[in-house]
């Protein structure tokens, strides 16, 4: 055992190395390419003059912190406010036959329509500013937890549901103890297809209207033909993007936590400690 | 004995106090009345007896569980239940099905529960009580475990201890073991059979296994399809406690020849 982890280790530092010295490797490439003139320096900024936009950006005038909080307050809000939208929503229609069978024609039509297509009119509907950025970006994911939902809640298994009816559940408890928490695994998966959409949303509703936000500024780095700043904001995106769907991960392992392993186990001895003595006391 | 006279048997309805689950000329017809599910049975069950209902797929079995559990009522004729005609589901009538059906986000003690929270706010007492009855089907250690942590054996042993956390005196068994293997399910049979005669419970248990049905009941009603009907009830005239052992015995042999017979003629 000891000697396999041993192993396992030696692999996992040497592999860590192995990609470390390759990225280095790419970056002088790159850095080299541009100092002998094979790659334009205007378009393709060097690794260098990026490493010091970034510090610039950050450390030295900090323009970009007001234009990070911007967006990220952005994406939140207009997550929320879609997950809101398409989980209601999408219990709404699944709960409601009637309802979805009128309701289906018109879902398969927007789901064909590319949602961002419909920005500009938000725009000219509800004016410049914030709330017609989060109307983008609710617009843009609203679609995956409505969806997720909507099978969630109506795929519970006949099985289960004739329990529960064999057992007297009122209709209120089969939702509750039973729908809702079946249908959570389903309705986690399209919070976090949400969550990416999120993002890109928000970039698109401030490329649309670049007044603050990393895609304004994304926008104006160049225009201004500084590549070197906006390749800073870009890998700013990515290490944010990283960070969410991180988040993302964390939040479903905690919330549909029986479909993990590492979270059954981990629940399983943490009921084991709390209760058990309780059940034992008065037993010989 | 033809098929006739021993179906004529289970359909007297001579007034039988301790008769306890009842059921007259019960049809039950789906599709707007195209498939004949159950035609025109007539049965009485005993209380505290351990009744089998055998037959291949199609002849009505689990429709007649389901229309004693109340969960669907019948076209025509009556079910009636201590006396009572059964309009839905009861308190005093448990349903336990081959699939485990355990809620997967809930420990074993949790899915025990579950019959006691529908009914009301759950107490020490009643954890206790669900604590027990994993015991007594064997989980003790496994109260805290969630179903995807426990063996298809073990899952079906707590949908056990769940059925019996209903407080249910009549149990409805829907091939409760048939997806387990032969081993496995030998031992639940066995330990189901001393639970059951421990709360003197009243159990109605459906399989297409004819062994399996003799070696369990006191009496096998031997269903047939197209359409799905009460071709005859067989006494099992075998000792309590019964043993493994017993299925090699010649008497055993002979009375699953003759649930043979009387099914092969279909």
């Amino acid at each position: 055992m000891v000697l396999g982890f041993r192993a396992f280790q030696g692999k996992h530092t040497k592999r860590i190395i192995s990609h470390a010295l390759i990225f280095i490797a790419l970056l002088i490439c790159w850095e080299s390419a541009s100092n002998f003139g094979l790659l334009d320096e205007y378009l393709y900024p060097k690794p260098s003059g990026i490493f010091h936009s970034f510090w610039v950006i950050y450390v030295k005038n900090a323009s970009i912190w007001h234009h990070l909080w911007v967006t990220i307050g952005l994406v939140l809000l207009g997550f929320v406010g879609g997950s809101i939208a398409g989980v209601s929503l999408g219990s709404l229609v699944g709960f409601n036959p009637t309802m979805r069978r009128f309701l289906q024609p018109y879902i398969i039509v927007i789901e064909a329509t590319p949602r961002i297509a419909v920005a500009p009119l938000l725009i000219a509907a509800l004016g410049f500013g914030i709330q017609s950025k989060v109307a983008i970006i609710i617009l843009v994911c609203f679609f995956a937890p409505f969806i997720n939902t909507l099978s969630g809640v109506i795929n519970v298994g006949n099985d289960k549901l004739e329990l529960f009816k064999s057992l007297g559940a009122t209709k209120r408890q089969i939702l509750v103890k039973l729908v809702f928490p079946e249908a959570l695994p389903t309705i986690m998966a399209g919070e976090r297809l949400a969550m990416t959409a999120a993002l890109s949303g928000a970039l698109v509703a401030e490329f649309i209207q670049r007044d603050q936000g990393l895609g304004s500024l994304i926008l104006l780095y160049s225009r201004n033909l500084n590549m070197s700043s906006a390749f800073a904001c870009i890998f700013t995106l990515t290490v944010l993007g990283f960070f969410i769907f991180k988040g993302m991960e964390i939040l479903d392992r905690r919330i549909a936590f029986w479909t993990y392993e590492a979270g059954r186990i981990q629940r399983s001895n943490k009921k084991a400690r709390k209760t058990l003595n309780l059940l034992e006391v008065g037993h010989g | 004995m033809n098929v006739m006279e021993s179906a004529a048997m289970g359909v007297k309805t001579r007034l039988n106090v301790n008769t306890i689950v009842k059921g007259q000329s019960v049809t039950k017809t789906f599709a707007d009345g195209s498939v004949v599910a159950l035609s025109g049975a007539d049965f009485e069950i005993e209380k505290g007896s351990f009744v089998s209902l055998v037959g291949p797929s199609g002849c009505g079995k689990s429709t007649l569980l389901r229309l004693i559990s109340g969960l669907i009522e019948p076209s025509s004729g009556s079910v009636n239940v201590k006396g009572e005609n059964v309009v839905g589901p009861r308190d005093d009538v448990g349903l336990m099905f081959q699939k485990a059906t355990l809620l997967e986000w809930r420990t074993a003690l949790e899915n025990v529960l579950l019959p006691t929270e529908v009914k009301r706010k759950i107490t020490h007492d009643d954890e206790k009580r669900a604590y027990d009855l994993l015991k007594l089907v064997g989980l003790e250690d496994f109260v805290f475990s969630f179903p995807a942590q426990l063996s298809g054996g073990m899952q079906q042993r707590v949908a056990l201890a769940r059925l019996l956390q209903t407080g249910a005196d009549i149990l409805l068994l829907d091939e409760p073991f048939g997806a387990l293997d032969e081993f496995t399910r030998e031992r639940l049979n066995i330990e189901l059979m001393r639970i059951v005669t421990e709360i003197e419970a009243t159990t109605i248990f459906v399989t297409h296994n004819i062994s399996e049905a003799i070696f369990l009941s006191d009496k096998v009603v031997v269903m047939t399809p197209r359409p799905g009907k009460i071709a005859s009830v067989v006494e099992v005239p075998l000792e309590r406690p019964r043993s493994p052992k017993m299925q090699t015995s010649v008497e055993f042999n002979k009375l699953v020849e003759h649930v043979r017979d009387l099914l092969g003629e279909f």
